[in-house]
């Protein structure tokens, strides 16, 4: 479900082990906006807002890593900027700790407030229905933000080639800002918005990560379509394994992942093989 | 000169800990003494190399795995045993994931590093009957030196027999790395460290070089990750985990890599540090993650230094 | 004859940085090759080192097929070289940088066990190619911390250190001041004496330098050899001079 949201991902430059953690961050900030809403007295059937909203307002947090931690690392080595973003992660766990407790949170019986389709012969809850539009949604206004505004355009140069970018007059601090809040905002609404289908946990983000790794992986570094096609694979072999043999659900994922790095270092989709 | 004083007298504290200091601070002795394993061998790919590494618990878990194995499902119980084939294992699973690792650099090295330890990570959590899934594995009091110590209170066993036997073995492993860090090899490690392309040139096989470093490095790790396992008891999959990967790179940045012992002393640090800072609040994590970000950002040259002051390969031009 | 290349073509994308360049080196040469900038000069010598495979063409040293193989397999076979913009290793001494290169010759570097400072070939050797190169008083200095002119001086020495039959340096002498430039022909020439050298190729700009030490000269222009012959014969090429040198001596 979350699949179209990863799509970013793959435009930030920095390889974010944090990403996952702002996902868990955006779940458990839905989960009390949506406790709040309930005990305020709002009506149900109109909960995805209030979500939607902490989602989006815990995003600033991308700003506050951004401007506090990662600006100081442009000009080094990835592995710094690996580290660092594994540093935000241990940060990020204890904060979560810190204001949520330790056990799982969900916004009981909100899952089903929309009710239930009968679709191809299965069940399948109107809100999953719902994530799913969203997620379309999203991706088709990434799709447009890069492809057709000014600022996509100057983001996906960036990404093919800082040095020229800078040459151009762009100011690469800037763009990263932005296309780093970008993200964060886009993974912590997409752990609000699944979060009346789960309950948030710390090992939430985690989950994620390994996902958002493999897809980025698979389509490369910085690359849109590969993103998009990352997600899908990622998506279609999880569900194929599932039910097949279970257990080696996460191992393909893996395994994948290898063969994609060995054979193709710079993903499917990321141009020439370093 | 200096050097050796300080080693000297490291030692004897060491020596001495466990019986002068209290049970407490023994006791987490024994997780420095297997860390501090794992690290030298990580700084020789890490420091010597100039390669980082973000799967590494892959290769700890191996050796505390191989360990609780052998012990639980065995009738084996001698820590030599256990020791020598988690070496062995180490270095036969390192060998296909060097073969592939070693040929990127930066980046895509830490990448497939960091995926090749979820695939372990995932193999110990999900093929529960094997390795008891996220229950994990006891690790059963293993014999040393063909002694059982079976009669003897868990606390005194490892406060005593087992703590010596854990300094033996860095004692050990600290000898054998730092021959291997003054070997006509570590020399070329250190060459292929600073300028790939040139020691190309001078016809040192970079690849082959980084292959044997990093299984050496996987050899250090699953001993240390076999030492791991008696304190506890119990081996779970957390220690393969990739934040674990994470915290032993963590460790050799706190001590810096830049140095043979910096490693160790990082170990040691993190470790006290992190039983300090539990006790006073819950959230270790955050600290360390503050801690690790200041050390990131404020870099020292000697820490920056490895990384950014490396020649990029010359560009073929026209 | 040691070296011979044939028909090298090199191609990047669309762009021709070699097209069909033959050469010889016989024992005991010091060829020069010149040329404008983007010539195909670095390609040349990229590809004769190894480290570039060419398009088609071969690469032929001591009657053994090259090309491509990689400079590792070719530092074995006897063939060193020096970069144009410097290859030192920054946080290594002068000492160590050479000890490294004999330890390489030796083929000693799979020794994991034993003490290099014990190995006393290998210290013999490295101190004797620093005092060949003026850098002894200087050995225990790490490399990034050498002026200049010694880091260039140590990229040529490292490559000595191997004890090549053939070496190819690229621009010895660029960035260099024009009172250093002689001393480290000088040294160049008189340490390739000492080991035994069996033929040096380099790439110079500086016209002085090509006419004082060079048996014989190659121009190229625009990926192909404009002439090959003793430095007489090219000052007398009158389109040699007008593309090469002519516009070199111009331009300062």
């Amino acid at each position: 479900m979350a699949a179209g949201l990863q799509v970013v991902f793959g435009v930030q430059k920095i390889f974010n082990l944090a990403c996952g953690s702002f996902y868990a961050l955006g779940a458990y900030a839905g989960v009390s906006a949506v406790g709040w809403y309930a005990s305020a007295g709002g009506p149900p059937a109109l909960f995805v807002v209030p979500l939607a909203l902490a989602g989006l307002a815990v995003g600033a947090v991308g700003v506050v890593v951004e401007r506090g931690l990662l600006r100081f690392v442009y000009d080094r080595d990835e592995t710094f900027q690996l580290l660092l973003t594994f540093a935000v992660v241990l940060m990020m766990e204890d904060a979560i700790r810190m204001i949520w407790g330790t056990s799982p949170r969900s916004t009981s019986g909100l899952y089903l407030t929309y009710g239930q389709l009968q679709l191809l012969g299965a069940t399948v809850p109107v809100y999953n229905l719902i994530v799913i539009a969203a997620s379309l949604v999203i991706a088709l206004a990434i799709g447009w933000l890069l492809t057709r505004t000014a600022f996509g355009r100057i983001m996906r140069a960036a990404a093919d080639n800082r040095e020229m970018a800078e040459a151009l007059g762009v100011d690469m601090r800037r763009v990263y800002a932005k296309v780093f809040t970008l993200g964060t905002a886009l993974g912590t609404l997409g752990g609000a918005l699944v979060i009346p289908a789960t309950a948030a946990m710390s090992e939430m983000g985690i989950e994620l990560i390994v996902e958002a790794f493999a897809v980025v992986v698979i389509g490369g570094l910085g690359s849109m379509r590969g993103a998009f096609v990352g997600a899908l694979a990622v998506g279609v072999l999880r569900s194929i394994a599932i039910s097949v043999y279970p257990e080696l659900e996460m191992l393909l994922i893996y395994l994948i992942v290898i063969v994609v790095l060995v054979l193709r270092p710079r993903g499917l989709f990321g141009g020439a093989a370093a | 000169m200096k050097r050796g004083l300080g080693l000297a007298a490291a030692t004897a504290a060491m020596a001495v800990a466990p019986l002068v200091g209290g049970t407490y601070h023994v006791l987490l002795m024994l997780p420095f003494m297997a860390y501090a394993v794992v690290l030298l061998g990580l700084n020789l790919l890490f420091g010597y190399t100039g390669l980082v590494s973000f799967g590494h618990a892959l290769f700890v878990g191996i050796g505390a795995y191989t360990g609780a194995f052998i012990t639980s499902r065995t009738t084996i119980r001698s820590l030599e045993v256990i020791l020598l084939s988690a070496a062995v294992l180490g270095a036969l699973v390192a060998a296909p994931v060097a073969a592939l690792c070693v040929r990127y650099v930066k980046i895509y090295f830490g990448m497939l590093t960091l995926a090749f330890g979820m695939v372990f990570y995932t193999f110990v959590l999900k093929f529960y009957r094997l390795t008891g899934g996220d229950e994990g594995t006891p690790f059963l009091r293993p014999s040393l030196l063909g002694h059982a110590f079976d009669a003897m209170p868990k606390i005194d066993y490892l406060t005593g027999p087992y703590y010596y036997y854990s300094m033996a073995v860095l004692g050990l492993a600290t000898l054998v790395m730092w021959r291997i860090v003054c070997s006509p090899f570590g020399l070329c490690l250190k060459t292929i460290r600073d300028n790939p392309a040139k020691a190309e040139t001078l016809g040192i096989g970079v690849t082959r070089y980084r292959f044997l470093a990093f299984v050496i490095s996987a050899v250090y790790a699953a001993v240390g990750g076999a030492l791991l396992g008696p304190p506890t008891g119990n081996v779970d999959p957390t220690l393969a985990y990739w934040t674990h990967s994470g915290s032993l790179v963590f460790m050799t940045l706190l001590g810096g890599f830049a140095s043979f012992f910096g490693p160790v002393v990082g170990a040691f640090v993190f470790i006290y540090l992190q039983n300090w800072v539990m006790s006073v609040v819950p959230y270790w994590r955050l600290v360390f993650g503050a801690i690790l970000a200041l050390i990131v950002i404020i870099a020292p040259e000697g820490l920056a230094g490895l990384v950014t002051r490396r020649r990029p390969a010359p560009a073929e031009r026209a | 004859m040691i070296l011979r290349a044939d028909g090298l073509r090199k191609l990047y994308g669309e762009f021709c940085a070699l097209d069909g360049v033959s050469l010889t080196v016989d024992q005991g040469e010091f060829v020069s090759i010149i040329g404008p900038n983007g010539a195909g000069k670095s390609t040349l010598i990229n590809i004769l080192t190894g480290m570039t495979p060419p398009s088609s063409g071969s690469v032929r040293f001591k009657d053994r097929e090259v090309a491509g193989i990689g400079s590792v397999r070719l530092a074995r076979l006897g063939m060193a070289r020096s970069f144009q913009l410097v290859q030192i290793f920054p946080d290594l001494t002068v000492l160590e940088t050479l000890q490294a290169a004999v330890v390489s010759r030796l083929g000693r570097g799979t020794r994991l066990f034993t003490s290099l400072a014990r190995d006393r070939e290998v210290q013999a050797g490295a101190l004797e190619v620093a005092e060949l190169f003026g850098l002894a008083e200087r050995r225990h200095v790490p490399a990034r911390q050498l002026p200049q002119g010694d880091k260039k001086l140590l990229d040529v020495a490292s490559a000595f250190a191997l004890r090549p039959e053939i070496i190819l340096l690229d621009e010895p002498t660029s960035g260099v001041s024009t009172a250093d430039k002689t001393a480290i022909m000088e040294t160049l020439v008189a340490a390739s004496r000492r080991i035994g050298l069996r033929a040096i190729i380099q790439v110079e700009h500086d016209m002085d330098i090509v006419f004082a030490y060079s048996d014989r000269i190659i121009a190229l222009h625009q990926g192909k050899v404009l002439a090959d012959a003793a430095p007489a014969a090219i000052l007398s090429n009158q389109r040699v001079i007008d593309t090469v040198i002519g516009r070199r001596a111009a331009t300062g």
